[in-house]
């Protein structure tokens, strides 16, 4: 006797239906799995064996055959326990035919029959709603995540018993989960602009760069705050949007990285360390699993320590700035994730760190110097667009009680930038002043001849790059967004230089 | 070239310039040609042990000098022997002339006014800004300015001096080898000091310069000198070493004072205190000593006035006359918002008021004088 379960896989980040075929037929007492199962789905018989006769069923005698259709994709993962279980009790005539055929099933077997938590159930249900699957069984510990998807009834068991009940017997029927509603509110973060204690200079182009989706690197002194300005970042992020966040949750998800909460509340901060290889941070493994970008999609990489990363490594990470996508490749997987995130990288002046300090002696060189800030390479800085120089921090800042400005009231005036920005590009496909190309700049970012002669002087002034010009261009214009402003004017731009003054003092020439 | 000169360049040669070994040979023997003639004796074994006595005898013949002049001339390297011609007068009264100086670009015996200017490698903006300013104007001034153009203090002080229209502005004295160019990111400095001036050397061609190779060049820088300037030195430095030397040489010594909590002036200060360094806050204070007076007024390249600015930027200007600041303080001090405060400040760093330094700190110009405030 046959039986059709229906479950699902994952190709990276997308689902796919997989029809779970059970063939119960007498001859030799066999199990097998076919349809290019990984060893862990190999493995499955074993647990679903035991499953079922600590359950208190029947392991049917005779030859098994389970299929995983479609029968060419690779089936990897602890999820097609419990559709197999299924099958074999529909297929062996435990449960009645027909009783499970409009439910699709996901979780892992335990040897006692208990029902575990999977990873990357979010993809699989959206998947599921997709192709109109109203009913799906998950496990108690996935059931938080699978709730968000409307449309979907999603019912939750710790037990296999529980699941076979619900299908026997009218009075263990299993409520179905109610529908996990998004709000703004929902989001939740732990660091606020309000902490920092002085820094306004900090803080200002943070705003910017945030507003502006622009990258930056933080250069300061050991304890000017560097780390804790880039944790606060995301507090100043847009609100994320329950799409934004279904995204995010996907990725955390098919990486293993859900909380329990079941959807990604907040802003992902990502701050691999610098001892991190390129595959960590772009991507890959056997299964081709998404790395530190992918996991900052929509938030923030932190990159500490900068010039501690082996260059390799941050080489790696250019592609992603530029695409917003990172697509990973292995021999036997190929996946596609988004790696939409903003770079955030911090770095010392120095070896010793205190360069630039005036309270304590610099031991470096000036070859030294050299050395450890040109181990960033150009076209990695060239796609940073704001340097940030932290100043350090006195002790009456530190001690101060005086309340700064907090990250909600920032974030109001990003949003009203950001949807300037939205306004301005939405016939460009670009969002940000970040991604413009020399086209929208030429478009977007007139100036008018007072301007312009302010642009020349800092291009003699600076020595600044035709590159470092773009960029400036493109952080003034952002400037000149959070001002509410059409044009961009020449205070804009006198802010905008700036932010660049690290080119001259670091890469420049000169003793 | 003289005799004894010739010979004396084939001594330094053979015993690869080391002081100690020719002032035991000459004293031994009287002169150059008389090691040059003996080099077979056995008292040359027990005065230099048996290796170097064998490398004098193996290069005794005129052959050897022969190939050590062709290879000097072939990498444009001319020398200066102690009692002949060339070398600085200075120079050979002290009691440790080294032999023989190699060089490159025109030494001169009798120069006019040489000064050395010292420093830490290790050094800030102040006190970059002391030796390059008292450079250049010393050298307006005739003075030649003798630096190491090692990094920091040294360069600096060979750049002011470079950026005068003397036609001797500077000598620098390397701790190695005359032809290896140390640091490299001074390569350009090095090319314009030849040019103009003379990079001269104790050690042969080629030589790496090593740790203890530093004291021997301090007492040439000054030796040469009339007298020292330090611009700025930290507790520990190799400037102190110059100091004791040139102190020990009879030569004057003359520091710029620095912020008492400046630990790129504590050692320098402390020369100070300590009595025997004449505190300097102005070149008239050097040239007076030598009876010389500031043949150029001090010009700075600009003068300004309160009534060129707007107020937001001569707020900032009078609060950065007392102090280099940050960006973070300005900020609090002048209650101006971010977005003011930068275009302000960019204004002034466009018409060349301030500039900035690393850590955003903001500092107001060398060149800028002003009139009225």
């Amino acid at each position: 006797m046959i039986s059709q379960i229906k479950s699902f896989g994952l190709i990276g980040l997308i689902g796919y239906a997989i029809s779970v075929e059970v063939c119960v037929s007498a001859g030799l007492p066999a199990f097998e799995i076919v349809g290019l199962p990984d060893t862990v789905v190999k493995e499955s018989k074993e647990r679903v064996r035991a499953a079922l006769k600590s359950t208190g069923f029947e392991f049917p005698n005779g030859r098994i055959t389970i299929n995983l259709a479609p029968a060419n994709t690779k089936k990897e993962g602890s999820v097609y326990d419990l559709p197999i279980a299924m099958g074999i009790l529909e297929a062996s005539g435990q449960i009645k035919k027909g009783l499970v055929s409009e439910y699709a099933f996901f979780g892992e077997l335990g040897l006692k029959g208990d029902v575990r938590r999977v990873y990357g159930m979010l993809p699989m249900i959206l998947e599921a709603k997709k192709l109109g699957i109203k009913k799906v069984f998950v496990p108690h510990d996935n059931a938080n995540e699978a709730a968000y998807v409307d449309a979907v009834s999603v019912f939750s068991a710790k037990t296999l018993r529980e699941i076979v009940d619900h299908f026997v017997y009218e009075e263990c029927r299993i409520e179905a989960m109610p529908i996990n509603s998004w709000s703004d509110e929902s989001e939740v973060s732990v660091y606020d602009f309000a902490e920092i204690k002085g820094q306004e200079a900090a803080k200002r182009a943070a705003e910017i760069a945030v507003a502006g989706g622009h990258n930056i690197l933080l250069a300061g002194t050991p304890g000017s705050g560097k780390t804790m300005l880039a944790k606060c970042i995301p507090s100043i992020l847009p609100k994320l949007t329950f799409e934004e966040a279904l995204e995010i949750t996907a990725i955390h998800s098919v990486a293993g990285e859900l909380g329990t909460d079941g959807i990604v509340k907040s802003r992902p901060f990502c701050a691999p360390h610098h001892s991190a290889s390129a595959v960590a941070l772009t991507g890959g493994g056997v299964k081709a699993l998404p790395g530190c970008v992918s996991l900052a999609h929509m938030g923030v990489l932190f990159l500490d320590e900068l010039p501690e990363f082996k260059r390799s490594t941050l080489e790696a990470l250019r592609q992603p700035i530029e695409d917003g996508v990172v697509s990973v490749i292995r021999a036997n997987a190929k996946s596609v994730y988004p790696a939409d995130f903003m770079l955030v990288a911090a770095m010392n002046p120095c070896p010793c760190g205190n360069y630039g300090s005036r309270r304590v002696e610099c031991r470096c060189t000036s070859s030294q110097i050299t050395r450890y800030v040109n181990k960033i390479s150009g076209p990695l800085l060239d796609r940073i667009d704001l340097h940030i120089e932290m100043t350090e921090v006195g002790f009456d800042d530190i001690t101060s009680n005086e309340k700064s400005e907090p990250s909600a009231t920032i974030r109001d005036r990003v949003q009203k930038a950001r949807n300037i920005q939205l306004e301005r590009f939405k016939n460009d496909g670009i969002r940000t002043n970040s991604q413009m190309d020399n086209k929208h700049i030429k478009k977007y970012c007139e100036l008018s001849t007072e301007a312009t002669a302010i642009m020349r002087r800092a291009l003699e002034v600076y020595n600044l790059s035709a590159r470092a010009y773009i960029r400036t261009l493109k952080v003034a214009r952002t400037i000149a967004d959070l001002a509410g402003n059409a044009e961009i004017l020449p205070i804009h731009i006198k802010e905008a230089v700036q932010y660049r003054s690290m080119d001259s003092k670091y890469w420049g020439k000169g003793y | 070239m003289k005799k004894e000169e010739r010979y004396r360049l084939w001594l330094n040669f053979a015993v690869k310039a080391d002081y100690n070994a020719q002032t035991k040979l000459l004293n031994l023997f009287g002169t150059a040609e008389d090691v040059f003639q003996n080099a077979k004796e056995t008292e040359i074994k027990k005065l230099l042990g048996e290796k170097s006595a064998k490398k004098i005898e193996d290069c005794a013949n005129e052959a050897y000098i022969d190939n050590c002049l062709r290879y000097l001339e072939k990498n444009k390297i001319k020398t200066a022997v102690v009692g002949f011609e060339n070398y600085p007068f200075l120079l050979s009264n002290i009691d440790d002339p080294p032999y023989v100086l190699y060089y490159r670009g025109t030494l001169k015996s009798n120069i006019e006014f040489p000064l050395a200017v010292i420093g830490s490698r290790r050094c800030n903006e102040y006190t970059k800004k002391v030796a390059e300013d008292f450079s250049k104007r010393l050298c307006e001034n005739g003075a030649c300015i003798v630096s190491g153009m090692a990094y920091g203090i040294d360069a600096v002080a060979a750049k002011g001096a470079l950026s005068t229209k003397s036609d001797y502005p500077t000598i620098a004295v390397l701790a190695g080898g005359v032809d290896h160019i140390y640091p490299m990111e001074n390569e350009h400095l090095y090319y314009e000091i030849i040019e103009r001036g003379a990079v001269v050397a104790e050690w042969l061609p080629a030589t790496h310069p090593e740790r203890w190779h530093f004291p021997f060049r301090n007492r040439i820088m000054s030796g040469m000198s009339k007298g020292v300037l330090v611009a700025g030195a930290g507790e520990k430095s190799g400037t102190s070493t110059t100091v004791g030397r040139a102190l020990e040489q009879g030569r004057d010594v003359f520091v710029v004072p620095g912020r008492i909590d400046d630990y790129h002036c504590k050692g320098s200060n402390a020369m100070i205190r300590d009595g025997y360094a004449k505190p300097v806050f102005d070149i008239d204070d050097i040239l007076s000593e030598y009876g010389m007076h500031i043949r150029t007024e001090k010009k700075p390249i600009r003068e300004v006035q309160e009534k060129d600015f707007e107020f937001e930027e001569l707020l900032i200007i009078k609060l950065l006359q007392s102090n280099e600041r940050s960006i973070d303080e300005l900020a609090i001090m002048t209650k101006y918002d971010v977005l003011k405060l930068n275009s302000v400040l960019t204004d002034l760093e466009f018409s060349g008021i301030i500039k900035q330094l690393p850590g955003r700190l903001y500092q107001i110009s060398n060149d800028i004088e002003f009139s009225d405030f």
